[in-house]
């Protein structure tokens, strides 16, 4: 395993100061800093009154107040690395959404596209604004050792966090602003910002003034309105519901005390199918019927593009580096993490004989749904596995339990070695590719863990990049 | 602003209104509990309270017969009643909570925290008729809290006016209830009109309203008469419950919401036709037209004006 | 063979309705078993509007009708000339694999009943058409034809369980088995021309099958055979959800709705 911070039992150079802080606080003022973060996340939390002292409908995700370290050449590798498959996705939707050729080519097979429910046959050959699907992209990076940090995961729907990057920056800075001025740190704070230029980038074609930009939001009772809130907020745009949009002769429009205000680009935090009624799922509530239409008609532009999500399933993302070579002709430069596809027999083969040391995903899924980690689960449940995969091999892939590297964290009073994982948000626009220098670290808080998730006894760490 | 940014304040401040309205008219029955009085009367009284709450239908529903620890209950606390002070707090609470960022950070503490005091307060308790004074006493400052905190921060700007709206629509309909239910208890018969009344039973009604010191400052400390409660009940622009100031509210955030947008409505040349009038009226004038039917015809009006108001800016359909 | 089709569809509302959507998949599918001599579609309020023309090669219109209150008549009329193909359905103008259609949907999904009928079809080793035709046929006997017996939300499986059903429910077996089966195959929503008892004609709708080397098949299970020059074909989807040719939306609206569907089609030679 890769400790982040120490090498050879020497503290690595980059976190030399930063260590050193952190071993000359005394045990009273980390108790005290650490209510200090609650206090000013709960603030903040309130602005948006998420949080308050009697009820949460969302966790208070926990916040470790060591900060995560990147120099500034690791941090360019991940840049240029996560650039450069922000960019093959968005080529890879549009080819498979018009003529095919990666497929024609042979590189990926047919039938994990065209059988894919994530593939939408609504939006094959239409030419979305700008050709671009999926603008907001949030990979998920491990880093394995040294010199090597492999993608996870490439969340190219609605990817959530981006609110807790900036949040732990303003906790930090404001509560040890003399390490601000020790180190030179990138800032993140421009991202609301980069967003709302990418998103106005996008406009669609009949729209001729300054883009009026909204986000959609399901409704208060989503686990991720806050982030929906904050954003808004930031960027100074509306945060819509269904019901405030309303489409009328393929235009769409929001209502305001004003009257109903054209509006032209929809940052959209709901599913697919719920965004129409009339031409997705029927029984949806929170969708605008017609909005489908307008988006067809070239008035209003749905970011990302409905069918986006083909993007990031879990079957395709094996091929990324496929995808990376055939449509920019360059070799990755990050990594994937080795995959086998049950639907390859000697693959499947691989798998079955080795279950117990493999984590085994379900395809055409997101999140933790059907996933298998085979060093953690029961006989009982590894058997389960086996018998689903034999009866549909292509529905599985399977990877090594990674050892992801370590970061210490404040526990109790000391530091204590933790895993951690990373990710940035790349924006696409229309002529610009956009990365803050920054992104979410998780962060596993109970020992030996390497489940990172919030749901699941995860964290998160502010991240910074080091301008040198 | 986006419409349901509006409806939410709206609602908000016309929730608070009510809670507001609901602990006075608690505070009369409580009066009268303490008064002994034939039973017929005490009971007539408890009835009039459903009633001008709106909510006789509901409550006989749940309970069959009139008794006061329950109607204190069912006005208080019960979640089932939809206009109980509980879920008018609760209820004010999400729709700011809506919109949260619409409103100042004190505002939004103010109704965060009157609902999270809620249940400590406004706890079910064995003697309710003993702890009554304790539990309006508290509301009436909760309500004066919000009140006076979006005076005093909120920017004086469209959502401004929204809040404000709610309030005084809430206002308006409710003196205009208690005034037709009180007509309808106390001048059963069309021989009493404008004969001599009750004292007890208007005074009851002025405190209800808050506002029977006031009458007596208006009027000097004489003798309640049907015309003098009219005329502060419905056409003194000094008393902060009468008709008249409601719709002298209404109208002039209906028309700086028109001077804002650059847009007329329906609702606000409605508004001004009503203050017009109003503003013409005379107590005696009242008393020809019949005070019930002038309540019916208010009523009427001020529904239009309201229903207008919500199409124009809450549903964007104004016809 | 020349048919003549009308087709209209009323619409009644308890109240007013804010804002009403109809969006339309109603004209008749350009490709060879098929030459639209005319078609006009109209509607008794709003107007109709051109959308787009989707992968499927459906010319959608919408119409748009803000604070609507009584009763809305959408109406299609026109004449085709229709060709017997033997049930191949050639020169569609779409864009979509065929591979797309092996999906499930939930008024689509296998179950027990799809398995034994698969087993049954596979008795005897056959070709990729001779085994549509067979599990047409099959399908074609496993449940009995009985207007009104299910609604627009059964499903195969629920429709093999009662052992009825309508030209809906054969439809959705005989897709839910294709597919089962390794063959992509989708709902065709249309009309055909035939002699009923009542004298009344109702829409229609049958299945396409895709045939290596042959392309799209049509189907139609309800009578037992292939598609000839008495069917026109209008729409096609996953399932009946998908494929329907009138889809509305009523926002902000509680009251009720009333529908009545009147088709007249007749044979013009």
């Amino acid at each position: 395993m890769y400790n982040e911070v120490y090498k050879n039992l020497k503290v690595r150079k980059f976190y030399n100061q930063i260590y050193d802080w952190a071993k000359s606080l005394p045990e009273n003022v980390i108790v005290k800093k650490k209510n200090e973060a609650e206090n000013l996340f709960k603030k903040i939390g309130i602005t948006f009154s998420v949080y308050n002292n009697f009820d949460s409908t969302e966790r208070l995700i926990p916040f470790d107040m060591f900060p995560r370290i990147i120099s500034s050449t690791e941090w360019k590798k991940i840049k240029r690395g996560v650039i450069q498959r922000a960019l093959a996705v968005n080529a890879f939707l549009n080819d498979i959404y018009n003529s095919g050729e990666i497929i024609k080519a042979k590189l990926i097979p047919e039938n994990l596209i065209y059988k894919n429910p994530a593939y939408e046959i609504k939006m094959i050959g239409f030419k979305v604004p700008k050709r671009i699907y999926s603008p907001i992209i949030g990979s998920d990076i491990v880093r394995i050792n040294e010199k090597n940090f492999k993608v996870l995961e490439d969340n190219c729907r609605t990817p959530s966090g981006v609110s807790y990057m900036i949040e732990n920056r303003e906790i930090m800075m404001r509560m040890f602003p003399e390490l601000f001025e020790k180190l030179k740190i990138e800032t993140v704070e421009n991202y609301p910002n980069y967003l709302l230029d990418t998103l106005k980038s996008l406009a669609p074609k009949k729209c001729n003034k300054e883009p009026k930009v909204v986000i959609l939001t399901p409704g208060s009772l989503n686990s991720a309105y806050y982030e929906h809130s904050f954003l808004a907020d930031l960027m100074g745009v509306e945060l819509v519901q269904g019901n405030d949009l309303f489409v009328d002769e393929s235009i769409t429009y929001m209502k305001t005390t004003r009257g109903p205000e054209k509006v032209d680009i929809i940052y959209r935090r709901i599913d697919d199918k719920f965004i129409d009624p009339i031409t997705f799922d029927s029984s949806s509530l929170i969708g605008i019927p017609g909005l489908f239409d307008s988006y067809k008609s070239g008035n209003v532009n749905i970011c990302s593009a409905p069918g986006s999500g083909i993007a990031d399933d879990k079957a395709i993302y094996s091929y990324i580096p496929e995808i990376i070579k055939f449509y920019l002709g360059e070799e990755p430069i990050l990594e994937n993490v080795k995959t086998w596809r049950c639907c390859e027999e000697d693959a499947k083969k691989y798998v079955l004989n080795n279950l117990n040391k493999l984590v085994v995903k379900e395809v055409h899924g997101s999140g933790g749904y059907g996933l298998l980690i085979g060093s953690k689960s029961s006989k009982k449940e590894i058997e389960i596995f086996r018998k689903k995969i034999l009866a549909n091999p292509s529905n599985y892939i399977a990877q090594p339990i990674l050892e992801l590297s370590s970061v210490p964290i404040f526990d109790k009073k000391k530091l204590s070695p933790r895993h951690v994982d990373l990710r940035p948000f790349c924006l696409v626009g229309a002529d610009k590719t956009k990365l803050v220098d920054g992104g979410l670290t998780r962060v596993a808080l109970n020992q030996g863990s390497l489940v990172v998730n919030s749901s699941q006894g995860g964290g998160v760490k502010d991240t910074w990049i080091l301008n040198e | 602003m986006l419409s349901r940014t509006a409806e939410n304040l709206f609602w908000s401040a016309r929730y608070i209104e009510r809670a507001d309205s609901l602990a006075r008219l608690l505070e009369v029955g409580y009066r009268i509990s303490l008064i002994p009085n034939t039973e017929r009367g005490y009971t007539n009284e408890w009835e009039s309270i459903l009633e001008t709450s709106g909510i006789k239908n509901e409550y006989l529903k749940k309970y069959k017969t009139i008794s006061k620890e329950k109607i204190i209950f069912f006005i208080l606390f019960d979640l089932e009643n939809s206009s109980s002070v509980k879920n008018c707090i609760k209820v004010a609470r999400e729709n700011i909570r809506m919109v949260r960022t619409a409103v100042t950070l004190e505002v939004w503490n103010a109704v965060n925290s009157s609902y999270h005091e809620l249940d400590k307060n406004l706890k079910d308790t064995r003697n309710i008729l003993k702890e009554l004074p304790e539990i309006i006493e508290w509301i009436k400052k909760q309500v004066n809290l919000i009140r006076g905190t979006i005076l005093n921060t909120q920017l004086i700007n469209d959502g401004y006016d929204f809040l404000i709206l709610g309030t005084y629509f809430e206002r308006a309909d409710f003196t205009a209830r208690i005034i037709n239910v009180k007509y309808f208890i106390l001048l059963p018969s069309i021989n009493y009109v404008g004969g001599d009344i009750d004292n007890f039973q208007w005074s009851l009604m002025l405190r209800s309203i808050s506002s029977f010191r006031a009458f007596k400052w208006a009027y000097g400390g004489q003798e309640i008469t049907y015309t003098k409660i009219i005329d502060f009940l419905i056409l003194n622009m000094t008393c902060p419950r009468s008709l008249i100031f409601s719709i002298e509210k209404i109208n002039h955030h209906l028309g700086r919401l028109s001077k804002f947008y650059k847009q007329t409505s329906t609702s606000q040349k409605k508004i001004g036709l009503m203050y017009k009038n109003i503003k013409n009226l005379s107590a005696t004038k009242i008393t020809d037209i019949g005070l019930h039917e002038f309540l019916k015809s208010f009523i009427e009006e001020i529904n239009f004006v309201y229903k207008k108001f919500e199409q124009k800016y809450f549903f964007g359909s104004e016809t | 063979m020349k048919i003549k089709i009308t087709h209209s569809t009323t619409y009644k509302y308890s109240s007013m309705v804010p804002r009403l959507i109809q969006c339309l998949k109603l004209y008749p599918s350009v490709c060879d078993n098929q030459e639209i001599i005319e078609w006009n579609t109209s509607s008794s309020c709003g107007k109709i509007l051109e959308s787009h023309t989707d992968a499927l090669g459906h010319r959608i219109q919408n119409i748009f009708i803000n604070n609507f209150r009584g009763q809305l008549k959408i109406t299609s009329k026109g004449i085709l000339k229709t060709k017997d193909l033997s049930g191949v359905v050639k020169g569609l103008k779409e864009k979509v694999n065929p591979l797309c259609f092996l999906r499930e949907t939930d008024l689509t999904k296998p179950c027990k009943n799809i398995e034994r009928i698969s087993i049954q079809a596979k008795k005897n080793n056959k070709n990729q058409i001779e085994f549509a035709h067979e599990l047409n046929l099959i399908v074609s006997d496993s449940i009995i034809y009985e207007s009104g017996s299910t609604t627009t939300s059964t499903s195969s499986k629920d429709a093999l369980m009662q052992k009825k059903g309508v030209c809906q429910d054969f439809a959705h077996i005989l897709i839910s088995v294709a597919r089962f089966n390794k063959l992509p195959a989708r709902y065709v929503n249309g009309f055909l021309l035939e002699e009923t008892i009542s004298g009344e004609n109702t829409t229609h709708a049958w299945v396409e099958i895709f045939i290596n080397n042959l392309g799209w098949v049509a189907f139609d299970p309800s009578h037992k055979k292939c598609i000839d020059d008495k069917y026109i074909r209008i729409s096609t989807g996953f399932d009946f959800e998908d494929a329907s040719i009138i889809k509305g939306v009523k926002n902000n609206y509680n009251g009720n709705e009333y529908l009545n569907t009147k088709v007249d089609i007749q044979n013009c030679q």
